[in-house]
């Protein structure tokens, strides 16, 4: 396992309340994993803790990265092992231009302008037309998830954490998330990716369920989301929706099955 | 003029700020020029549509510029006050005229790389008529010792339907003690944009600005933006003047302050008045440290803190 997480409780600030409850889970190299779960669920308080945000401490537990322990490792230590975070609200500095922006996490300088017209391609971004930009109010939402993507990217990190990369954008471009995470993924890089959408979802390997802060399944991914849908009474959605490759997942009668209460692994 | 008959040191002074003080020289560009070698002239250059002259008084020079009616530039008229020597004083009389209609910017470089000792003051007048489109930006660098004392003051009048752009930049180097006072009045349907950013980084820099603008005409407009930071024992004190003394004029005065390290202050006093019942005046100031998701986000990079900061200072106090 690349990441693993063991009995893991996050409190809140205050330390008044556990968001986090005892979750273990682990994340294969090489592979796209989705933490899903509803809003509130503590998907993104578990993003943050594991990037080792300031504010975000375990109470207890352990999280290793390579087999080494890194619960007590700060922000900064985590990025230069090769774990970095791709914002819900990226490219919040403004009044840098685009290429510095994206330059800031790249160890090795040299050719750096080709770096950085490397990565905006791979973000579905036409270089010519970024480079000399500023970070400003004259770029959409959409452009910033890009350039934040791209300047993860730009790292080469062995994990990058997509928190919510689909929040605020069309659902129109989800198609082209799929193919910048499958590129991201051929460029050798894991990808933990955060979501509440079951479409942005589809495209990962392997799946971790949180419902109300507690670790209900890790699996592959379409049978995280049948008991996701099952847990949120949602069959029909799940006849519809559970579509891999254009293949559906589950037959019917599974899935009727499955909401009958018979056990998943039967 | 060629580049040797200018003290290097001036030259390369403000390649920080990533500009090239070569590019503006006489024989280069297309602009009107004045260079000033602490207080012998050294260089002038007018063209059409542009007089410009010198004349050197006991301490400094008196500098006229009349931009006549009419007249458009791209190029700016480069304006540079350097001082090469430790100490000893520069004083600039500026007497500046934009007749109506005209549009042209004022690009001025006052660097005194080495100083240590050294008095650099300025009184400018400014009338800018009708009908006028007019950028003045300074660009300042005061070398690394803290040793400058500067003191610019401009009094600026605006006239009807013209735009006003001010711009004072003082982030590169250590500035030593600085005191600004900017006053600007503001004629019917004028636009005043008024941008300061100064960065203090030691105990031995204090910065105190004064920008003030006067809404004097009906539907005149303007936004003040400052912002600093201190660092390291730095003191920042920044008054932001705006009155409304005219019938449906709005202004606003935003301040914002980064405070790094101990013994550093930032001091940020926005003062606004209204004096007509239609005016609309406004201001907002924040001082302090970056947020902490900021850093996060540089740090997420593999930055340290400090990196980030350092970032996030260039972020804020870029032209």
């Amino acid at each position: 396992m690349l990441l693993e997480l063991e009995n893991v409780t996050i409190p809140t600030f205050d330390k008044q309340r556990i968001i986090v409850n005892n979750v273990s889970f682990g994340v294969k190299e090489g592979s796209i994993h989705s933490i899903i779960g509803p809003n509130g669920s503590g998907k993104s308080t578990l993003a943050y803790t594991i990037m080792g945000l300031t504010n975000y401490k375990l109470k207890s537990g352990k999280i290793k990265f390579e087999d080494k322990d890194i619960t007590d490792k700060t922000i900064t230590e985590r990025a230069q092992l090769g774990i970095t975070l791709a914002w819900q609200e990226p490219a919040r500095i403004e009044g840098l231009s685009v290429a510095k922006y994206i330059s800031l996490g790249v160890k090795e300088k040299s050719r750096i302008k080709e770096k950085v017209k490397d990565v905006l391609q791979t973000v579905n971004l036409e270089p010519e037309k970024y480079v000399d930009r500023f970070i400003d109010d004259s770029l959409s939402g959409g452009e910033r998830k890009r350039i934040e993507l791209a300047a993860a990217i730009a790292m080469q990190p062995r994990l990058i954490i997509l928190d919510e990369p689909d929040s605020g954008l069309d659902v129109i471009i989800t198609e082209d998330f799929w193919n910048i995470f499958n590129k991201i993924k051929e460029l050798n890089m894991t990808i933990l990716l955060i979501t509440h959408r079951e479409d942005i979802g589809m495209v990962a390997d392997y799946g971790t369920l949180l419902w109300r802060g507690e670790h209900l399944i890790t699996d592959e991914f379409p049978k995280v989301m049948l008991q996701y849908c099952k847990k949120a009474g949602l069959k029909e959605f799940c006849k519809r929706a559970l579509f891999k490759n254009g293949v559906k997942c589950f037959d019917d009668d599974y899935i009727d099955k499955i909401f009958e209460g018979v056990d998943l692994n039967d | 003029m060629t580049n040797n008959e200018y003290p290097e040191e001036i030259l390369q002074s403000l390649e920080d700020y990533n500009i090239d003080i070569r590019d503006f020289l006489p024989g280069h560009g297309s602009g009107a020029k004045l260079l000033l070698d602490f207080n012998k002239i050294s260089g002038v250059e007018q063209v059409e549509g542009i007089i410009l002259k010198g004349r050197e008084i006991d301490n400094g020079i008196v500098a006229d510029i009349i931009i006549k009616e009419g007249t458009h530039h791209e190029e700016p008229i480069h304006l540079c006050f350097g001082v090469n020597k430790e100490s000893g004083i520069q004083e600039i009389f500026p007497r500046i005229i934009a007749e109506d209609n005209t549009d042209v910017k004022i690009q001025a470089h006052c660097s005194f790389p080495n100083a240590n000792g050294l008095i650099h003051k300025m009184y400018g007048h400014f009338y800018i008529g009708k009908n006028c489109n007019f950028t003045y930006s300074e660009t300042h660098y005061h070398g690394e010792k803290s040793g400058a004392l500067v003191a610019p003051v401009a009094i600026i009048y605006v006239g009807e339907n013209s735009t006003f752009e001010n711009n004072f930049n003082l982030t590169k180097g250590t500035p030593g003690k600085v005191k600004i006072m900017i006053d600007i009045y503001a004629m019917r349907n004028s636009t005043i944009r008024s941008n300061i950013r100064a960065f203090g980084k030691n105990k031995k820099d204090s910065i105190r600005v004064r920008d003030s603008i006067f809404l004097e005409g009906e539907n005149a407009k303007s936004l003040i933006k400052m912002k600093a930071a201190a660092r390291d024992g730095g003191e920042v004190l920044m008054y932001g003047i705006t009155e409304g003394n005219a019938p449906h004029c709005n202004g606003h005065v935003e301040c914002n302050e980064i405070v790094l390290g101990k013994g550093s202050i930032c001091r940020a006093r926005p003062f606004i008045r209204a004096t007509d019942p239609t005016s609309s005046v406004s201001h907002e100031a924040s001082l302090g440290r970056f947020p902490q998701k900021w850093l996060d986000e540089l740090q997420a990079k593999g930055l340290t803190e400090q990196e980030a900061t350092d970032i996030l200072i260039e972020a804020m106090l870029r032209e």
